[in-house]
């Protein structure tokens, strides 16, 4: 059962994660009065970048061949342990931690850094800086606010998590809105998005997250666009489900199930919505204010944190 | 055109003269006159501030002797045009500030310079192995080479930037732009001046008819023409429609710059609206083909409408740019953002509208009136700040003050014709015309040959001064706000290499 789970799992998130960004391109368009690219573009571009040439620096060492493939991996690997539409994935796999989660994504960015500066390019290694900047602010930011739903399940167990957020008491207290506020906005700078860095921009020199991917051409670019993908999916699944479990399956039955993945499409429609808004409406902060953001992340989850303790609720 | 002949060795002293009178370098062109005389001729056009005209000084280099003094201790704007003398007629600036080439290919023959007349146009010589360019060293701990271009990642012309920095911080920006070449002054040369239009109109798709009108000016002023009163009215409505596109795109390109989305795109969807405006009323979007030297080549098509049009635009726009200035998060982005100083940019003879941000109050419309603007109030917005914003803002209120021109213009149209025969012109007798750009002064310098030939003709254009203020603008900058600075300029740099 364990085995269908992981299959299921993995097949849910390779295959909705480009729907999912080119949803939010749609609604940016939509939001800024444009037609827009059609909403499959993002599985085109994958099948494109799949059957064009690959060309590697002569400079680039294992690291800018291995990178792609250990981003892509543990990015799945940590996408298989947040459920999607079951509870069931949970249950089985019952080793998903939300530790486990964040430091498998971590794996994976330091890789990434690594592959940034491996090939020698400026804008690699400009990149690769500023990512690394960036990514040791957030962490702070992302570990307060997920310890307050740990603190209410008692656990980092993934299962108790989403077990303990289901109770619609805990819901209702401020420490878990202000949690949920400090992860939405984690999830901005997370999947690379304005007001943090600019997904859309051909300037290379203020490229963030971008730049790192430079150096990359055909399958392993396609690779790397697809686990980026598939890790933007999973930071909405983290938003959606951690905090908003309603809806999921708790019994693997068709009906629940059905009913579970029309739950799952809605919440990522509103927040993949979000980000188009969010996007649409500010303009990227200066680099060194970026970090100004992050911290404002931090704050909200010790808020969080000092909140708990101050509102107890019927808990 | 108001000229003085001087000898070599005097040419400081004149020129030092002039500065003092209040002078501003205008313009700069070298010419082979071996045919006729001894040697090269240098020709320097100043301007001497509103209402106070133009004067020319022209020296003689001799062939045999092919060294000048260089005017660069006095007016260091002329810092590019005599190093682009030096590289394409051969002849050496002496006491320039920076002598390194600046036009020629690395990989160009020694020796060899295109703008003599005993250079075939059409040559192409063999290369030689790339010499290494002398970039600028700069030294000290953490200090790393940041190269960019001349190959871009997005669809940008080519440019080479070599920034200099520690960590984000920009130490020194050096940019070697000239990768454009196609030769168009030495095409020109022995076209008949109605078929040199067609060239002129090519040097640059953004501000086509103002260097049109500048080079069709040329050549009314040497002919003493008068364009028609009709045909002068539909020039400034031309050109003034050329600016508001221009700057509609400028405005969405530093939105584009800050990833503000929301105005990128109303920004070119606005300039779209100008374009098939443009089309409607001359049947090309960029309005090539209307400008002729002695008027205009054709009647507009659909004047009727053209009014209420562009009032339906200006409140459109007014409903963009209310949403623009009152995102915070958009202008703390522009401010103190690419300072240019007021200094540095009249050091560096810096026009336009990036002038104008600056605090240098001058605007070729209002200075030296030419087509309908005489009899026109144009208002010439001034902003001290230097920065983005500045520049920024200052195009934001020349969309308003061109609005009011064009509604200026179309309410009062003289009747009439729209063109005057050129006649014979005058041969090797300097003539020179200029427009007030998008992006200010595009000037064309001429010298014609018998039977209404070209001899010379140099274009000194908006960008050519502007783009060698950028690097000022950008130190101290951090490298990610190097393609915003860059856009509030908004350069072309087909203009520049031509």
């Amino acid at each position: 059962m364990a085995l269908t789970w992981l299959v299921i799992q993995t097949a849910l998130y390779l295959a909705l994660a480009p729907l999912v960004l080119g949803y939010i391109k749609k609604a940016k368009a939509y939001l800024q009065g444009r037609r827009g690219p059609d909403i499959r573009q993002p599985y085109r571009d994958l099948v494109k970048l799949w059957h064009k040439e690959t060309v590697t620096s002569r400079t680039a060492s294992w690291i800018t061949r291995a990178a792609p493939l250990i981003l892509f991996a543990t990015t799945l690997a940590a996408a298989v342990l947040l459920p999607t539409i079951s509870l069931a994935s949970a249950v089985y796999l019952r080793y998903g931690d939300i530790l486990t989660v964040i430091y498998l994504l971590a794996t994976g960015s330091f890789f990434l850094a690594l592959a940034g500066l491996d090939a020698g390019s400026a804008f690699g290694g400009m990149g690769s800086s500023r990512e690394s900047l960036l990514a040791a602010l957030l962490e702070p930011g992302i570990l307060l606010a997920l310890s307050v739903p740990v603190l209410t399940a008692g656990s980092t167990s993934i299962r108790r998590l989403v077990g303990a957020s289901l109770s619609p008491a805990v819901l209702l207290l401020p420490a878990h809105l202000l949690a949920l506020g400090a992860v939405f906005l984690a999830a901005i700078a997370e999947t690379g998005r304005i007001p943090v860095d600019n997904p859309d921009t051909h300037l290379e020199l203020t490229m963030i997250h971008e730049g790192m991917f430079l150096e990359y051409t055909g399958r392993p670019l396609a690779l790397l666009n697809w686990a980026v993908q598939v890790r933007q999916l999973l930071v909405l699944t983290v938003v959606a489900n951690l905090f908003f479990p309603w809806g999921l399956a708790l019994v693997p039955q068709p009906v629940s199930l059905g009913l579970a993945g029309a739950v799952y499409l809605g919440k990522l429609l509103l927040l993949g919505g979000g980000l188009a808004l969010v996007e649409s409406v500010y303009a990227k902060l200066r680099l060194f204010r970026a970090p100004g953001f992050l911290w404002a992340i931090s704050f909200l989850g010790l808020l969080a944190l000092v909140s708990r303790y101050l509102f107890r609720g019927a808990h | 055109m108001n000229l003085i002949r001087v000898a070599k060795a005097e040419m400081l002293g004149v020129v030092r003269g002039i500065k003092e009178r209040g002078g501003v370098l205008f313009t700069v062109c070298g010419s082979d006159e071996r045919l006729w005389d001894h040697g090269f001729g240098l020709y320097y056009v100043f301007s001497l501030g509103k209402g106070g005209g133009f004067q020319t000084v022209a020296t003689m280099v001799d062939a045999a002797d092919a060294v000048f003094p260089s005017v660069t201790s006095v007016f260091e704007a002329a810092h590019w045009d005599e190093r682009e003398i030096q590289d394409l007629l051969g002849l050496v600036p002496l006491g320039h500030l920076d002598p390194r080439p600046l036009v020629r290919p690395d990989d160009w023959p020694e020796g060899l310079f295109p703008l003599r007349k005993d250079f075939p146009a059409g040559e192409r010589p063999p290369l030689v192995t790339s010499r290494e360019y002398p970039f600028t060293p700069v030294g000290g701990e953490g200090v790393f080479q940041v190269p960019v271009g001349p190959v871009h990642a997005g669809i940008i012309e080519s440019g080479h930037f070599r920034f200099h920095a520690v960590g984000e911080r920009i130490i020194s920006l050096e940019a070697r732009l000239f990768y454009n070449h196609r030769g168009v002054e030495k095409l020109a040369e022995g076209r008949e001046v109605e078929e040199a239009m067609f060239l002129v109109e090519r040097i640059c798709g953004s501000c086509s008819c103002s260097h049109a009108v500048a080079y069709a000016q040329a050549l009314e002023e040497l002919g003493s023409l008068q364009v028609p009163p009709r045909a002068a009215a539909l020039r400034s409505t031309y050109l003034e429609l050329e600016r508001l596109y221009n700057h509609l795109n400028d405005v969405g390109a530093i939105c584009a710059g800050t990833g503000f989305s929301f105005g990128a795109v109303h920004g070119s969807r606005l300039k779209e609206e100008v374009l098939a405006l443009n089309e409607r009323l001359t049947g090309h979007r960029y309005l090539f083909g209307t400008i002729v030297p002695g008027g205009l080549s054709r009647e507009p098509f659909g004047l009727e409408g053209l009014a209420g049009d562009l009032a339906a635009l200006r409140e459109d726009w007014g409903e963009t740019v209310a949403v623009l200035l009152d995102n915070e998060s958009f202008r703390e982005r522009l401010r103190d953002t690419g300072r240019l100083s007021r200094e540095a940019a009249r050091r560096l003879g810096v026009v336009g509208p990036a002038a104008r941000a600056s605090g240098v109050d001058r605007d070729l419309r209002r200075d030296h009136p030419y087509a309908a603007y005489g009899r026109l109030e144009v208002t010439v917005p001034v902003q001290q700040g230097g920065d983005v914003e500045a520049r920024f803002l200052i195009r934001v209120k020349e969309i308003a003050a061109t609005f009011a021109l064009l509604e200026e213009l179309l309410t009062d149209l003289p009747a009439g014709g729209i063109r005057v025969p050129l006649g014979e012109l005058p041969p090797y007798t300097p003539t020179f015309g200029y427009t007030e750009s998008p992006r200010g002064a595009n000037v064309h310098f001429l010298l014609t040959a018998p039977g209404n030939r070209i001899y010379r003709h140099r274009v000194r254009s908006a960008s050519f001064p502007n783009w060698a203020a950028v690097p000022f603008a950008v130190e101290g900058n951090m490298l990610p706000d190097f393609p915003l600075i860059n856009k509030s300029f908004e350069l072309c740099y087909a203009c520049l290499d031509r």
